[in-house]
Formats: C-alpha cells, sequence, structure tokens
C-alpha cells in the first residue's frame, strides 16, 4: 500500500512574482522552484547542505533551498538565480562574473551568484577574507574561487563596466 | 522522502499537545538543517512533523530578562554570531555560533536546535556549558528549566520529558569579568564538523572552565578551582596533571571517519593549552 | 589587437546562460510524459543476487517499469570504451558499491523512489576485494570472469593488465646512490557540482538520447551497436557538462536508460545523486615503489618504477589510464635506463575511469618525491638537480616518442623565480618543487564545418564538450581572426551527433589542438573559396589574392570578407560551407600506440608552513608555471590553471574514499567527503605561462589544463619535508597524517 502524499497550498513570492500552488509536504523549495514554477536556474546537488548549489534567498537571507520545506516557505519572499537580472539586464554582479572569468562549467554559478549578491547587500565592501567566508558555502570543483572573488571586489569598487 | 503529516501549530499549548499525543512519532521542525537530511535519508520517519516557526512564544528574539541574556528558540545562529549582547557578554558563544556550517546553514539552523539535536560534536554546546546556561522547557506539566550541564545524554537524546519542547535558553549576565574562547579541530579550513570542539573561560577569581565535545557522549564541562590553570605564571608541569584530569573521561568513538581516538585525545590537549592561553589574554585585555 | 580575436579574453561565449540560470544542463531538459528513474543498489561491496522480486514495486501508482537483468536481451549486452566487460544492469551479482540491479521508472520522483525501496532483493554477502594486497594474493577470489578474457594468460589474475616500458638495463646500470621508496595515492572522486544525468526518448524509428557525456560521437557508436540500430538513427544530445574532469568521458547508464526508454516508449531520465555519482566514478588510486639511481653529480642513472593501480570492477577506460599515465613515468628527464612495470588491478569496488591528469599524477608523486630525497641526500640544490636532468627541447627523452617539445627549462626557472627559490625564509617554513609532464593524445580525429552566411555571420559546428574549460569561446575566437566576423555575430553548435559533425572525444587536453585545426582548416577552405570568388569578380588570378584575418587582399587593395562575398553570393543569396579535419592516425609499433600530439609542461612550487602540534599544513604561496605554447585566450587558460591546481590540493590534503572493513564506501556525499572550499586556498597563488608558439595547434598553441594539477602533491610534500623534516609518503596530507609523521619522527 503506497503512502499517502499530503499537499499543503502555499503562496509566495518567486523574483517579485506572487505564485500561489499546492505542495507535497515532503517536496523541499528546492524540488518545487525547479518542478513546479520550472526555474531550474536553481540546482541540485548534495542534498545536505554543503554544496550550495541550491542556494535562493528567502525573505532576505541566502538558504539551502534543499533544506528547506516547500511549505516553510508558504508567504516568503524568494529571490533565484533568474531574479537577479534588472529588466533583462545582467546585474553589476552578473557582468563582473563574466568579466574576471568566474565561470567556468557554470553550475555552481547560480548559487555564487545568490549567495554574493546577499554578501554585498550586507556589507557593500567586504575585504577578501570576508568574501571567502561568505561564499564558503557554495562549492566550485572547477575551483574558479579566486576568479570569483575578484569578480565580488570587482562589484564592491565600482570598476565593473 | 517519506512524506509526513505537517502540522503548524500557532501556539505553545498546541505544540505541547501534539508532541504528548505523538511522542516519539513527531519531531519539531525549526531550521531544518539536520531534520530535512534525516528525513530524506531515512534516519527519521516520523508520522509528525510539527512546525515551530509561527508559534508566537518562539519567534526569533534575544533579550534581557532579570539578569540573563534569553535567546527564544526560533533564533538562527547567524543572529547568535551577529548580535552585540552575546558578542559582549558570550563571545565564545558568537564565536561558535558562526563556524556552524556555512552561512546558508547558519541563516536556518538555530541555537536550541542544535542544542535539542543533542550532537556530542554540536560547536555551541563547550561554551554553552562554560557560560553556564539554562534550557527552557515548556511541557504537559508546565515550565522547566534545566541546565545545560545536565541535559546532554548521548547522541540525539537529551532529558526532555514526553511533550516537552525547548522555548528556549537562558544565559546568566556574567557577574564576574571572563575570558573566553571557542577552538575546534576539522579536517579543513573551510566548513567542517568539528572532530574535536572545545570552550575555555577563565574568570576574574581563578576558576578554569573547560569544556569539550565530540571526545565521547557527550559534551563535559570541567571545573578547576585551584587557580592553577589560571594563573599565568604557573608552569605547564604544574597544569598538566589538571588537565589530564579534566580529560581522563574523554573516550571518543573508535568508528568515527574523521579523525582516530589518538589524534582527538592529543587535539583536546592541544586545544585546552592554547584555549587557555587565549582565555588567560583575553580576561586581561578586559 | 581587437580582444574578440585569438590573443585576446573577451568574454565567454555561454557565459550570459550560465550567469542568468538559462542555460539547461540535462537535469534542466523537460519533455512531455517523461517518467522518473530511481536505481536499486544492494548495501554491499559485492553479493550474488539470489532473487529479485519486483512485484510490490510495481503496484505502487505510477510505476510503468521495473527492468532487471531479466528483461533485458540474453545474454545482457556488455560494453565498455577497452573492453565489453560491463553489463548494462549487474547481471547475477553486483561487483562494487552501488551497481543497480533494478531500476524503475514511474510517473514522479517520488513514486519511483517509493518503488524502489519496495524492490526487494535477495542476496548473499560475498568478500570482497579493495586493495592491491588483496586482489594480488593469490588465493584472491577473481574480480572478474575469466572467461572474459580468453586467450589472456592473466586471465587467472586480479590483474587485468601489465604494461612494460623502458629502454637500457636498470639492473646492470651503476648509480652512486639508490634511492627507494614506496608511495600511495588515495582513491578520489571527481564530484563535479553537476551529477551525471541521463534521459531518452523514442525518435521516430531511431532514439534520441541526452547525457551529461563528454565524448557524444563515442557514446552513439556504443548505443548503436547494443540497440542494434545504424548511428543515423541514434542522436545524441550533449548539453554542456557541468564539470567533466573526466568522469563524464564514457558510456556509463545511457544503455540502461535507452531500453527503458524503448521498452515504455516514453522519455525516460535518471538524474543520479551526488552519492550515487561516488559509486558511479573514481579516479585510479596506486601504490607506486620507484627506485631512482643517481650519480654523485645528481645527473639520474635509472629510473625504476612499479605501479600498481587499483582499477575498477569494470575497466572503463582505467586500464589506459594505467598504461598513458605510467609511461612517461621516468619524467621529462634524460635517464639512461628505465624500467616501467605498471598493472591495471581489478577491485570490487566504484569503476575507475579517466580523471584529470590521467594517471600521471599518481606516479609523478613518487618520482618527484624521489627526485627531492635524492637531492637532500647528494647535498645538492632540488631546483638544481632537476635543471640538470632535465630534457631540452627536441631531445628524445623517451626513444621512439615525441621529443621534448618545449623549452621547459624556461618554465622551471620562471616557477623558481617567482616563489624566491634560494631565498631566506621566515622560520617554520619551507619551500618544495616538483615538475611533470602529461602526454597529449596519442590519436585523435575532429572534424569541423563552418559556415559563413551571407552577411558575414558565422555558424561553427564542432563536436568538442564544452564543460568549463572554454571550448566554445575558443573556437568562436579562432573563427572571428580568421573570417573578421565579431565575436556576437558567431555562433558554436556544439553537442548534437545529428547535426554536428564527428569527434573522437574531448579528453587529454586535445580540443585546442585537435578540434581548433579542424576549424582553422575549416575556415581556411573558406577562405579558399573566397579567393576563388574575389578572382572570379575582380578577373584578377587566385594566386594574387591572400584572405587573412577577415580581409582579402587584391594586388591594388584591401577589401573586407563582406564587399566579396556579397557580390560573390549576387542575387540567389547563399553561403560558403568549409570543412576541415584533423586527423593524428595511430601509430601500430609505437607502445600506447601513438606518441604524444604534444606534452602539457608544469612546474609548481610551494611554500608552507606547518603547525607541529596539530598537523595543518598552510600553504603560503602557491605557484603554477605551465608551458602553452600559445594562450588562445589568456584569461581562461589562468582559469584552467588555477582551477586545477586548486582541483589537486584535494587529493593533496584532503580528499580520499574511507571503505569498511566490508568495502562499503563510507563516506559517501558531501559531508564527510571534503573538497576545498573557498576557505582553503593558499594565501597566495600565482600562475604564469610560457608562450613559444611551439604547439601544433593553431597559432602555435598546446593544449594545457592538466599539468597543473599534476605537480601539486609531491610540491606540497616536499614543501612539508623542507619545514619540518619529516617526508610522507602516502596521500592525502591530513592534518592527522602529518601529525602522526612528526610524532613519529621523534619516537625513536
Amino acid at each position: 500500500m503506497s503512502e499517502m502524499i499530503q499537499t499543503v497550498p502555499i503562496e509566495l513570492t518567486v523574483n517579485g512574482r506572487r505564485r500561489a500552488l499546492t505542495v507535497a509536504v515532503n517536496h523541499t523549495l528546492l524540488d518545487v522552484l525547479r518542478d513546479d514554477l520550472e526555474l531550474t536556474g536553481t540546482k541540485e546537488c548534495c542534498l545536505v547542505g554543503e554544496c550550495g548549489a541550491c542556494t535562493v534567498s528567502l525573505d532576505g537571507r541566502i538558504v539551502d533551498s534543499c533544506l528547506v520545506l516547500a511549505v516553510e516557505a508558504d508567504q516568503a519572499q524568494v529571490t533565484t538565480v533568474e531574479g537577479l537580472a534588472i529588466d533583462g539586464h545582467l546585474s553589476t554582479l552578473q557582468q563582473a562574473f563574466l568579466d574576471k572569468g568566474a565561470v567556468q562549467c557554470g553550475f555552481c554559478i547560480p548559487g555564487q551568484l545568490v549567495a554574493a549578491h546577499a554578501l554585498l547587500a550586507e556589507n557593500p565592501h567586504p575585504t577578501v577574507p570576508e568574501i571567502q567566508e561568505g561564499l564558503a558555502g557554495n562549492l566550485c570543483r572547477c575551483a574558479c574561487y579566486r576568479q570569483i572573488t575578484e569578480a565580488v571586489l570587482a562589484t564592491a569598487e565600482g570598476t565593473v563596466r | 522522502m517519506h512524506t509526513f503529516a505537517y502540522a503548524r501549530p500557532a501556539t505553545l499549548a498546541e505544540a505541547v499537545a501534539l508532541l504528548e499525543a505523538h511522542g516519539p512519532a513527531a519531531r519539531l521542525l525549526a531550521g531544518g538543517t539536520d531534520l530535512v537530511i534525516r528525513l530524506r535519508d531515512g534516519t527519521a520517519r516520523p508520522a509528525v512533523v510539527i512546525d515551530v516557526k509561527q508559534i508566537a512564544e518562539l519567534r526569533p528574539a534575544i533579550h534581557e530578562d532579570d539578569g540573563r541574556l534569553v535567546i527564544s528558540a526560533g533564533t538562527v545562529m547567524s543572529d547568535v554570531a551577529s548580535d552585540e549582547r552575546v558578542r559582549r557578554s558570550f563571545p565564545a558563544l558568537a564565536e561558535a555560533a558562526a563556524v556552524v556550517g556555512s552561512v546558508q546553514i547558519r541563516n536556518r539552523a538555530t541555537l536550541v536546535g542544535n542544542v535539542c539535536n543533542a550532537s556530542p560534536a554540536a560547536d555551541t554546546a563547550p561554551s554553552l556549558l562554560v557560560y553556564d546556561a539554562t534550557v527552557v522547557a515548556e511541557g504537559p506539566g508546565g515550565t522547566r528549566r534545566i541546565p545545560v550541564d545536565g541535559f546532554f545524554v548521548r547522541s540525539g537524546v537529551t532529558t526532555l520529558a514526553r511533550g516537552e519542547l525547548v522555548t528556549a535558553i537562558e544565559l546568566p549576565l556574567p557577574a564576574r569579568k571572563m575570558g573566553a574562547v571557542h577552538m575546534r579541530r576539522t579536517r579543513r579550513r573551510g566548513h567542517d564538523l568539528a572532530s574535536v570542539t572545545l570552550c575555555c573561560g577563565v574568570d576574574d577569581a581563578a576558576v578554569t572552565r573547560l569544556a569539550y565535545g565530540s571526545v565521547g557522549p557527550r559534551p563535559v564541562l570541567e571545573i578547576d578551582e585551584s587557580g592553577v590553570l589560571a594563573d599565568p605564571a604557573a608552569s605547564d608541569e604544574a597544569k598538566a596533571p589538571i588537565f589530564e584530569r579534566m580529560f581522563a573521561d574523554a573516550s571518543p568513538s573508535p568508528r568515527s571517519m574523521r579523525a582516530s581516538p589518538e589524534y582527538r585525545l592529543a587535539m583536546l590537549r592541544v586545544l585546552g593549552a592554547r584555549a587557555l592561553r587565549t582565555a588567560i589574554d583575553r580576561l586581561a585585555q578586559g | 589587437m581587437r580582444t574578440d580575436r585569438i590573443g585576446g579574453s573577451p568574454n565567454r561565449v555561454g557565459g550570459i546562460g550560465r550567469v542568468t540560470g538559462s542555460q539547461q544542463y540535462v537535469a534542466d531538459i523537460r519533455l512531455q510524459d517523461t517518467l522518473e528513474v530511481k536505481l536499486v543498489t544492494l548495501d554491499c561491496a559485492r553479493a550474488r543476487i539470489i532473487s529479485i522480486d519486483t512485484s510490490a514495486a510495481e503496484e505502487v501508482p505510477g510505476v510503468r517499469l521495473v527492468m532487471t537483468a531479466a528483461d533485458l536481451p540474453q545474454p545482457v549486452p556488455r560494453f565498455g570504451p577497452q573492453f565489453s566487460d560491463r553489463p548494462i544492469i549487474a547481471v547475477g551479482e553486483t561487483k562494487y558499491h552501488g551497481e543497480p540491479v533494478a531500476a524503475v521508472a514511474a510517473e514522479t520522483k517520488d513514486a519511483a523512489e517509493e518503488a524502489a525501496r519496495l524492490v526487494k532483493v535477495e542476496y548473499e554477502e560475498l568478500p570482497a576485494i579493495f586493495s592491491v594486497a588483496a586482489a594480488l594474493d593469490p588465493a584472491a577470489v577473481l574480480v572478474q570472469d575469466p572467461a572474459l578474457r580468453p586467450n589472456d594468460p592473466l586471465a587467472g589474475t586480479n590483474v587485468l593488465r601489465e604494461h612494460r616500458f623502458g629502454w637500457a638495463d636498470v639492473e646492470a646500470t651503476r648509480a652512486d646512490l639508490v634511492v627507494e621508496n614506496a608511495y600511495t595515492f588515495p582513491i578520489v572522486t571527481h564530484f563535479a557540482i553537476e551529477p551525471h544525468a541521463f534521459m531518452a526518448a523514442p525518435d521516430g524509428d531511431g532514439i534520441a538520447v541526452w547525457s551529461s557525456i563528454q565524448h557524444p560521437n563515442w557514446l552513439q557508436k556504443i548505443l548503436s551497436q547494443i540497440l542494434g540500430l545504424p548511428l543515423s538513427k541514434v542522436r545524441v544530445y550533449a548539453p554542456d557538462p557541468g564539470g567533466g574532469f573526466g568522469g563524464k568521458q564514457h558510456t556509463k547508464l545511457e544503455p540502461l536508460v535507452a531500453f527503458m526508454a524503448l521498452r515504455t516508449g516514453r522519455p525516460v531520465r535518471l538524474v543520479l545523486t551526488l552519492d550515487e555519482t561516488f559509486q558511479a566514478v573514481r579516479r585510479t588510486s596506486a601504490e607506486v615503489r620507484v627506485r631512482t639511481g643517481f650519480m654523485s653529480d645528481g645527473t639520474l642513472a635509472f629510473q625504476d618504477v612499479e605501479a600498481n593501480y587499483l582499477i575498477g570492477a569494470y575497466a572503463d577506460i582505467a586500464d589506459r589510464v594505467v598504461s598513458k599515465g605510467s609511461y612517461p613515468a621516468a619524467g621529462p628527464y634524460r635517464v639512461p635506463a628505465v624500467r616501467i612495470v605498471s598493472r591495471s588491478v581489478l577491485s570490487h569496488t566504484t569503476p575507475a575511469t579517466a580523471f584529470r591528469g590521467f594517471g600521471n599524477p599518481q606516479v609523478n608523486w613518487a618520482v618527484e618525491s624521489n627526485m627531492d630525497e635524492g637531492a637532500r641526500a647528494l647535498a645538492i640544490d632540488r631546483l638544481e638537480i632537476r635543471l640538470r636532468n632535465l630534457a631540452r627541447k627536441g631531445e628524445a627523452f623517451i626513444p621512439v616518442d615525441t621529443p621534448a617539445d618545449g623549452d621547459w627549462e624556461q618554465t622551471v626557472r620562471r616557477a623558481a623565480e617567482l616563489i624566491g627559490w634560494g631565498t631566506p625564509l621566515p622560520p617554520g617554513r619551507g619551500r618544495g618543487l616538483a615538475l611533470g609532464i602529461k602526454s597529449g593524445p596519442t590519436t585523435g580525429l575532429s572534424y569541423a564545418t563552418v559556415r559563413l552566411l551571407a552577411d558575414g555571420s558565422v555558424i561553427v559546428y564542432a563536436g568538442t564538450s564544452d564543460m568549463g574549460q572554454g571550448a566554445r569561446t575558443v573556437f568562436a575566437q579562432i573563427a572571428a581572426t580568421e573570417l573578421g566576423a565579431p565575436l556576437d555575430w558567431i555562433t558554436v553548435v556544439m553537442g548534437d551527433t545529428a547535426v554536428v559533425p564527428y569527434d573522437q572525444q574531448t579528453s587529454a587536453s586535445r580540443s585546442t589542438v585537435l578540434m581548433g585545426n579542424a576549424i582553422l582548416r575549416a575556415c581556411q577552405s573558406t577562405q579558399a573559396q573566397l579567393r576563388t570568388m574575389a578572382a572570379r569578380l575582380h578577373g584578377i588570378d587566385e594566386a594574387d589574392i591572400v584572405v587573412e584575418g577577415g580581409v582579402v587582399r587584391l594586388p591594388d587593395r584591401e577589401l573586407p570578407i563582406i564587399d566579396v562575398l556579397e557580390p560573390g553570393l549576387g542575387r540567389l543569396g547563399g553561403e560558403l560551407v568549409g570543412n576541415g579535419e584533423m586527423r593524428k592516425d595511430a601509430e601500430p609499433d609505437h607502445p600506447l600506440s601513438g606518441s604524444a600530439a604534444f606534452f602539457e609542461f608544469n612546474c609548481t612550487a610551494i611554500e608552507a608552513e606547518v603547525d607541529e602540534d596539530t598537523g595543518d599544513v598552510v600553504l603560503v604561496r602557491h605557484v603554477t608555471v605551465s608551458d602553452v605554447g600559445k594562450a588562445l585566450n589568456p584569461l581562461q587558460v589562468t582559469m584552467q590553471d588555477e582551477g586545477a591546481a586548486i582541483q589537486g590540493l584535494g587529493h593533496t590534503l584532503m580528499e580520499h574514499y574511507i571503505f569498511d572493513e566490508r568495502g562499503r564506501i563510507r563516506n559517501l556525499g558531501a559531508i564527510d567527503y571534503r573538497i576545498p572550499t573557498s576557505m582553503d586556498l593558499p594565501l597566495e597563488m600565482q600562475s604564469a605561462i610560457v608562450e613559444n608558439a611551439d604547439g601544433p595547434g593553431p597559432y602555435g598553441s598546446k593544449g594545457m589544463s592538466e599539468g597543473a594539477l599534476l605537480c601539486v602533491a609531491p610540491a606540497v610534500a616536499a614543501a612539508v619535508r623542507d619545514a619540518t623534516g619529516v617526508a610522507i609518503r602516502d596521500l592525502p596530507l591530513t592534518p592527522e597524517r602529518v601529525w602522526r609523521a612528526l610524532r613519529d619522527r621523534s619516537t625513536p
């Protein structure tokens, strides 16, 4: 006999847009973003809150969406990588990532960008150690760490074109 | 992930009633950084998950009350680490909270959750022991205050009774000056679980409090009232037997993947000595 | 010089998709009516399968298929890039922790997961082999059925292959000093942030397959053979992988997914969890014994290397890793006598496959550590001893192979200069240096097509996989340079076997050379057509016309390409199509079936500090210098080198599989398998390149991206030795290992 999946209606704002949907209680915010809302920019990797590929901003703070049940995001404001560009224009940080060579395979990049955006929002002029610590929850196997740090610094210093 | 019934009580009374009714078949959900992993890997298969984040009394808050700093159950590690009052009066706790996982984890994981999970390696446990914290629990029988030293039984097990949940951690505002520090051993400089986690506090009455975790089934608090450890002029030879007494009951698990028992016991001594020196320095600096 | 062209560092082509999240990796692609797949595996390293009961699983609502070996053509097809030894799904026995026994396809992930849990497998756990010693024990159980290797004298052993390379007679060669040591290199895994993902769907009378594969054409060939379909009916889509590093080179679960799609008549998708990727791919580990003979002046007399590489239960490409990786084990040195014996040793573990460095890091770790010890014993400077022995450009340091193809001394001196070799060090610090080579491809074949459209814009078709190294960008830069189109007027099409011409593979840092040249030749073909066009339009002899850099040069003037193209195409419009091919044929008599197209040469120098109480190694400075011929995109070259260097810190300082006594991997997943984070970087890192335009690729380029990983471990260990006096010969240099070695040094 298979288990009955419990479902709950939730409402949340994703990238500025109000969404109403019914979610299974055992689905995570990551599942719902990718599968129900078809926002596949946020990625799935370790599923234990170590790699940060699933990083989104939840009510103004970065979290690993693989560890947030979708129901917990009821009434929340969520920002994903798809919400970083403004009116179709890359944010300064996104442009800096390109300019500084911070993007190789790109799979960790959505999480890095959301985390870096949040870092700069809270600390507009971070030092290198502060950037490294602020982004320590975002693993990059291509190991673009130095270039990512440079991109964040350039954005903070206002030297991005 | 197996499914479960999801409850989101609006009041403490409701939460207590649910806990009492379901007992071990219920799990509390605060930050979720531990529970969601267990739900997914099947090591937790509750019939009911009780999300406590809507309960007014548990909303994130740090406030002073009658000579104590009270940290509510919903308060996340990021806020504990950055709060001015915590940093001023309980700096080792702020240090510990700042190294739990990554920013993403610290924005969700709660101090109370960390304590209730009762992992022997919980980074906040040693400083809570040193600072003589109290766990405030609410249950069918009312409110109970449980000293942290005595709260942990073993991994995953505390002295909470059926139907009880923790509503806050209280820290007595220090009556004396204390210098304290949190230190730990990890496998890399990036975020990691600790293979030894330790807090040492030295107060101006020359009492040394040293608490450590991840080298036995539960975090341990040891106290030296002789004044020898706290004395910057005392020799290493004089301090050694006191340290040995403090570490005598450390029994790290031979099954651990993070570090061998031998290494852990050696690092306990290395960190203990380093933490003591730092604690003495911090006391002197005021 | 305009930045779009070679030598410039324009922004990554395909970068915008990556920073906006719009790029589709395999797991992001949604087809209608897709079934989700969940694998059923056993919690043991090796087991005899007694029975599989799928009845409860089949009853879960939404389940459409539960596939086991019994549902496949009999005998169950086997495949593999070197030997067809791996069955599509476990047959009668699981041979490694995580080998799939069954697979469920269901309407939802939840249903597939639930059903997978309900598949009842009755099995008998069997003793597993997961070390070289256990595998080589004469009484050991055989990992592989000898019947799979008829006529193979080694079939009754767990040695899949033994390779012998070398020249002269090591035994008869005199040396003033012999340094002999045994080294180990751990089992590590690729840990690409994108777990492997596969999808298949019936496509008319054929099949379409999506995979995170690095070698789409190779996959196409294997699928066509297994499914009994012509190549033209097997379409492989290969979206950019989210990191490959070799772990996505070869076919893994695509055949299983393909059969499931054909059985159900629907698209079927399998995305591995990170834990499952640890069970699917890893690097070969190795035990390496090296005897190095030195003369008293530091010159090498001989290198005698015995390397036992532990490969997995199925060969994948691991035996090639062993042969190709160990072949240059004597190093980029002048060595009078060399003996290399290397073995691929089978075990009941995750199939080892290619991983950046391809067998070289394992032996380089040992050989360079021995060089360090020899220098100390002879009281010769550790930089000096290497320079004394280093092969000079043009020297046939490996007889019957490509001679040294770079001014390697220049690279070494640059690294030494950057680290400040020879300058005083603060107390408690040590310095180490190591160098190494890795052979580029020994055979290869790449085709490219370039279409110059009527407005001067360009489409390039290239079958290379861009998994982050930036191939797409470099290819666009070549077209920009040759045809004058700005970069944003160039589209590069990759990853579709129905549209893009054949490329053998993306590996061995080959694509700049092989595909780059193919594209260059395709552009040159287009240029030739433009010459013909210009000759016709202007009544000039073709021989008097030159087309280069986007310009058509006539005897009396210069025209931009569009001014010839437009009138040349006329009112009917049209386009020019150029094809190019670069082929490196096999050399049947060569021990590796081909000499190296080029060598990647790197020198790494490290300054480290060791906390002797805890064993922590802090890398104060990390210098890496590579000989690259020509940096077609300098920024991307830096990114590759620094990325490789940091990745190399993984196996050097923290990565290793931990097995239990039954051969199960204990540290599956990200919590207990540690890779470098942003906080684990050297305090200071510097990368540099040497460019002498002496490579076989376009504009004198060579392949690069593996070299900087090659020398990390020996350089770090040498620095640790320099700081503490202790030589450690096993990796990783975790704090505990270093602490133990320091403690044991002081114990008499």
